[in-house]
């Protein structure tokens, strides 16, 4: 067992002294390149360095890419950068190229050290170790390994060199696979990409709407195959229907054919009629013609309760938020009338930055409950879909708000 | 013949009556509802009732389950069911009591009005009325290790029409051959499918049982 452990340290030091090796590799291909950035630097201060500038990034992008390879090798994977902005002006103000340069600097130089100290630290502990076996063949006054100040009078400070070896042999050990993330750290922070922090919160919030919004997909095609099934096919069935009984009173009684064919052109106006309504549902064209603020007038002059609307959106969102608002509004006010006993609604849209905000407001009894199928969950479930808000206040004896915010997609 | 309409669409209720009507045929009662249908068969013991799969109150196939219930009241009552879409399960539920005075129909075949009254006549005499569609997409679903595989395809269009419920003549007829042929074809079948000419069942019946199982 301890053995066991033993050899895991042992194993471990070896692979933080690889990686301590690799560091000190790119870091002193940073530290040239800092030396480069501080010479155009200067450069630039009498004005001839912009002109190298586009090239220095290109070299600085060379080193940090070849640190994300390191690190991708040896830990979590580092995401490769977008490619360099065309202009020098957009590359000196991208986020990336600035934290590569940052990363330069403390690469090139805390890097550099500590990479050397990591692998100084073996070298020493051999030195050291070995010491008492051949500290009689070099001059006393030259002292011990790096240490040159002590001098070695003999057998005695031979030994004592030889613990500090064994010392340092521990801590390589002991400390090295810390060394190698101390080093690695500058580049696991500053060479991936920006915000990456909150980008796994991320897509676990994109999982859930993407279901929610397949949920709500799904919903809206079983309505759609309602209307069509029970509405237009059962109306193309019964034209059928009535056109063989025509085809079939003409030899027998034409004027029975004639009424037979004045139910059937019946038939055929319903199946228009249900089909129209049916297109609707799926997308208004009014939004087309008239636009959110049209179409929401439309649905406040059909609404029993006395609506206000309120529309201050300029320019256009993406044509399916605007459906979705649209189909909200309509629901909602379907609620006021038929269960708020409200005697004033208003609908309030207004757009801040990308974000489209709704609220509708009666002055009803209030009391409305997600819970008992008022159509709410399914509203809900619309807004999640486009990744919005939506937060309904109905305190018993109300008012009843509701206040939706979605993203305008344009 | 007297008959019983359940569906719950005014207008095809409307439509199919005045269709049948106008053929000299007896509508003794229509339906809308699964409850209303079965009074209505219960009271004025019709000849054949006519069956919307969808009614309501989910609108889903809550005619099949009223169509097994009034067969499983009145084991005589021929049963012709209507359907929007083919769904092989529903044939396969209506089928568990057996395929004599039953059919399923697509909706749309009661615009081909000699055919739709011809199956209508098959079912009330005690036949058997399966839609095409329906078995086609029952043989689509016969396994492939089934004896019914090694039939040819000639033999496969013969025993689907048999199945739809056709005889003999109508079946030379829709596959432009002659009678011989089909007799032909039907021994094949018979031997293909190991049926004896000693065994006491039908055979004709029994090989297209078989086949309407096999998919089952």
């Amino acid at each position: 067992m301890a053995k066991g452990r033993l050899d895991g340290r042992l194993r471990a030091g070896v692979e933080g002294l690889r990686h301590i090796a690799g560091g000190l590799g790119t870091s002193v291909l940073a530290m040239a390149a800092l030396v480069v950035m501080l010479a155009v630097a200067a450069a630039c201060l009498v004005g001839i360095g912009l002109l190298v500038v586009p090239g220095l990034l290109r070299v600085v992008r060379s080193v940090a890419d070849q640190e994300r390879t390191r690190l991708t090798r040896w830990g979590p994977a580092v995401i490769g950068p977008p490619p360099l902005p065309a202009t020098t002006r957009e590359a000196l103000r991208d986020i990336t190229v600035r934290r590569e340069l940052a990363w330069i600097v403390v690469h090139g130089t805390v890097g550099f050290l500590l990479g050397l100290a990591g692998i100084s630290l073996p070298v020493y502990a051999v030195e050291d170790v070995t010491f008492p076996l051949w500290f009689r063949a070099i001059d006393p006054s030259l002292g011990a390994p790096g240490i040159f100040w002590w001098r070695i009078d003999g057998l005695a400070d031979a030994l004592g060199v030889l613990l500090i070896g064994l010392v340092c042999a521990v801590l390589t050990v002991v400390a090295g696979p810390g060394i190698a993330r101390l080093q690695a750290l500058p580049g696991r922070r500053l060479l991936v990409p920006a915000g990456d922090v909150d980008l796994s919160l991320r897509v676990a919030e994109l999982t859930a709407t993407r279901a929610a919004a397949l949920d709500a997909h799904a919903l809206e095609l079983r309505r759609i195959e309602r209307s069509l099934h029970d509405g237009t096919q059962n109306r193309l069935v019964a034209l059928n229907v009535l056109v063989g009984a025509a085809r079939r009173a003409l030899d027998r009684n034409p004027e029975a054919a004639a009424e037979i064919l004045d139910r059937a052109q019946d038939a055929t106006e319903l199946a228009l009629a249900e089909l129209r309504a049916v297109v609707r549902g799926i997308l208004p064209p009014v939004l087309d013609d008239r636009g959110l603020a049209g179409a929401l007038d439309g649905l406040a002059a059909a609404c029993a309760v006395p609506c206000r609307i309120d529309v201050d959106v300029p320019g256009r969102c993406a044509i399916s938020v605007e459906a979705t608002v649209y189909f909200l509004v309509a629901e909602a006010l379907t609620n006021v009338v038929k269960h708020s006993q409200a005697t004033f609604v208003e609908v309030l849209v207004r757009r801040t930055g990308d974000r489209l905000s709704v609220r509708i407001a009666d002055d009803g009894h209030g009391g409305a409950d997600e819970a008992d199928g008022s159509g709410l969950a399914g509203m809900r479930r619309r807004v999640e879909a486009y990744d919005g808000r939506l937060v309904l206040t109905s305190p018993p004896g109300g008012p009843t708000t509701m206040d939706v915010e979605l993203p305008c997609g344009s | 013949m007297r008959i019983v309409i359940a569906e719950d669409d005014a207008l095809l209720r409307e439509g199919l009556a005045l269709l049948l009507r106008a053929e000299g045929l007896s509508v003794v009662a229509t339906a809308e509802t699964p409850g209303e249908f079965l009074t209505a068969v219960e009271t004025f013991r019709p000849d054949v009732a006519i069956v919307d799969v969808r009614m309501p109150p989910t609108h889903t196939d809550e005619g099949i389950a009223a169509a097994v219930e009034a067969r499983r009241r009145l084991p005589d009552l021929a049963v012709l069911v209507l359907s929007a879409y083919v769904e092989p399960a529903f044939a396969t539920d209506l089928l568990t009591q057996g395929s004599a005075k039953l059919g399923y129909l697509l909706k749309e075949r009661v615009g081909r009005v000699e055919q739709f009254l011809d199956a209508l006549h098959r079912v009330a005499g005690g036949g058997t009325a399966m839609d095409p569609e329906v078995i086609g997409q029952l043989f689509a679903r016969t396994r492939p290790d089934s004896s019914l595989s090694r039939l040819s395809p000639r033999e496969r269009d013969v025993l689907a029409l048999m199945a739809e419920g056709l005889g003999n003549t109508a079946i030379a007829e829709k596959l432009v051959i002659t009678e011989g042929a089909v007799h032909k074809h039907i021994r094949s079948i018979f031997a293909k499918l190991g049926l004896a000419p000693d065994d006491r069942a039908d055979r004709r019946v029994t090989a297209v049982l078989r086949f309407l199982e096999s998919a089952r």
